[in-house]
């Protein structure tokens, strides 16, 4: 099970570092024009429009901007099967803020603590490798 | 452009709620010929159509028209997420005001009910995309939590803006929630929670509707219906999202909030209306600390006070500067497309005096705002004559 190979829910937003438990990096981008940092990657600056952007990793730690601890599963439906989950905004030092899932109970979070970035395991997919999301975890509890 | 020889000729909806026996087109249909008869017009004498609605179901607009009869009409589809009535009404305005026809019609129809079940899963509401789990519930959380942070604010303001919303709603025969009793704000945040600070009864119900505006020539407005106060648009702003240090890409529902500054302030200026002067406004209170938000960024107190404005009862009927009197997404509901239809319906009813039980005094001006994922703001000022 633990050889089993990681593969992104989506590609293009995270790198998947080879040794478990090393946090990953956030796929993103950066405007050589007027130096702003984005994530997801962008082909065009969204602050002066310039195509001269480049990519970049960013990360994998960063500041709980705003948190909340979600208590419903989906759009319309009325309550979550198996407990909640926190979702937060980080701000990372390079500047962008990265709205996420967050690892953690509901008394777990502060605004302004640090945080640091970590996969997580969705499921296993057809090909018995295991899919994965980015999380925020509170840097305190990391390296557990 | 500039909407001086444009008025609201008639309003129609059906009330907002679930609607199990019956199908959208049938909704649209009772919804279309109440504003005809309201403005005093057949279905004929419209020029042109602007339909709305967020089910992504291909040509349903054109065939729900159908159900008024087959007249050649031109038909377009408008859809902007929660702001898509809103925006058919922005159409059928420069419709007019662009000389194109003498009488357009915005029609907003939508079965929430059915999409919640359906679970059609696009993006962020399916399971396999990297932002599936953000929900607007979430999204709009994260703002409550910080403005706790920075203001102090308390859930207790959240819970009093809703309770407030309730409590029009049940003064409104077309609103989905109309409550037998008069709603606390401790019985709203003993409901069960949604996503902290949030509760189930700060949030929209999932609802079926149908509304319908129809908008003429302003002269048409006094040979229709000689001795009725006409209500006219007079500025109709439609904005997207500004690039501001902060901005989060992934995963959000609307973007920042100075968005709604920014689209305020246009219609403002286009209309030469002093915030001063609202009478009322109809705001996208999806969550009730949206409209604690908008307090602010609409212009109608300084920054930081909006809390002081739920402390007064400012924004009730009778205060200041009443907040959605029709009960709000919260009571009146949110089927999607019909929902700003819904507000033009309240707003020129109260400009026209006709609001009943829920009057506000001499309401000369009207704000109808509302913020839809993706995303856009929009916010529609109306004068009456
Ligand atoms: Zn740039």
């Amino acid at each position: 099970m633990g050889a089993a190979r990681r593969v992104p829910i989506e590609a293009g937003f995270f790198t998947i570092p080879e040794a478990r438990g090393e946090p990953p990096r956030l796929l993103g981008s950066r405007c050589r024009s007027c130096g702003e940092h984005f994530f997801p990657r962008r082909a065009i600056c969204a602050r002066c429009l310039s195509d001269d952007t480049e990519d970049t990793r960013l990360g994998p730690r960063g500041t709980l901007y705003t948190y909340t601890y979600v208590h419903v599963p989906m759009f319309g439906a009325r309550r979550a099967e198996s407990g909640g989950y926190g979702v937060g905004q980080v701000d990372l030092p390079e500047g962008p803020r990265v709205q996420a899932v967050l690892s953690g109970g509901p008394g777990d979070f502060r605004i302004g603590m640090p945080m640091e970035l970590d996969l997580e395991t969705l499921r296993e997919n057809r090909d018995g490798e295991e899919v994965v999301i980015f999380r925020f975890r509170p840097l305190d509890a990391a390296s557990t | 452009m500039k909407f001086e020889d444009v008025a609201v000729l008639g309003v129609g909806m059906v009330r907002f709620g679930a609607h199990k026996d019956r199908s959208a087109a049938q909704l649209a249909r009772e919804a279309g010929l109440r504003a005809l008869a309201d403005a005093g017009l057949s279905f004929r004498d419209v020029g042109e159509a602007f339909v709305g609605y967020i089910a992504p179901i291909q040509m349903l607009g054109i065939k729900v028209m159908k159900e008024f009869g087959l007249t050649g009409l031109p038909v377009t589809h408008v859809e902007n997420a929660s702001a898509t009535g809103l925006i058919a009404f922005r159409e059928a305005a420069h419709a007019v005001a662009s000389g194109r026809c003498d009488v357009a019609m915005a029609l907003g129809l939508d079965k929430m009910t059915e999409l919640a079940r359906g679970g059609r899963g696009g993006r962020g509401i399916g399971r396999d995309t990297i932002d599936s789990v953000i929900l607007p519930a979430a999204y709009f959380a994260l703002w409550a939590m910080r403005r706790m942070h920075e203001r102090g604010t308390r859930p207790e303001h959240f819970a009093k803006i809703a309770a407030k919303n309730w409590n029009h709603g049940a003064r409104n025969p077309l609103a989905d929630r109309q409550s037998d009793h008069e709603v606390t704000a401790e019985e709203v945040l003993a409901s069960y929670p949604v996503a902290e600070p949030l509760t189930a009864m700060m949030a929209c119900p999932v609802d079926d509707g149908a509304a319908c505006v129809i908008v003429g020539r302003r002269e048409l407005a006094r040979q229709l219906q000689p001795g009725r106060a006409v209500v006219r648009p007079v500025a109709s702003a439609l904005q997207t999202e500004t690039y501001t240090p902060g901005h989060t890409f992934l995963g959000p529902v609307v973007g920042p909030a100075s968005m709604t500054r920014d689209t305020a302030r246009e219609a403002y200026e286009a209309a030469g209306v002093d915030p001063a002067d609202v009478s009322l406004a109809l705001v996208h209170d999806a969550f009730a600390n949206e409209e604690l938000e908008y307090y602010e960024l609409l212009d109608f107190c300084p920054e930081g006070d909006a809390e002081k404005l739920v402390e007064d009862g400012a924004t009730r009927i009778g205060g200041r500067i009443p907040f959605n009197t029709d009960g709000g997404l919260i009571a009146r509901g949110h089927p999607g497309g019909p929902t700003g239809l819904a507000q033009v319906h309240e707003i020129v009813l109260q400009l026209r005096h006709e609001a009943g039980p829920r009057q506000v005094e001499n309401a000369r001006i009207g704000l109808a705002h509302l913020v839809g994922g993706g995303s856009v703001c929009t916010v529609n000022l109306f004068e009456r004559d």
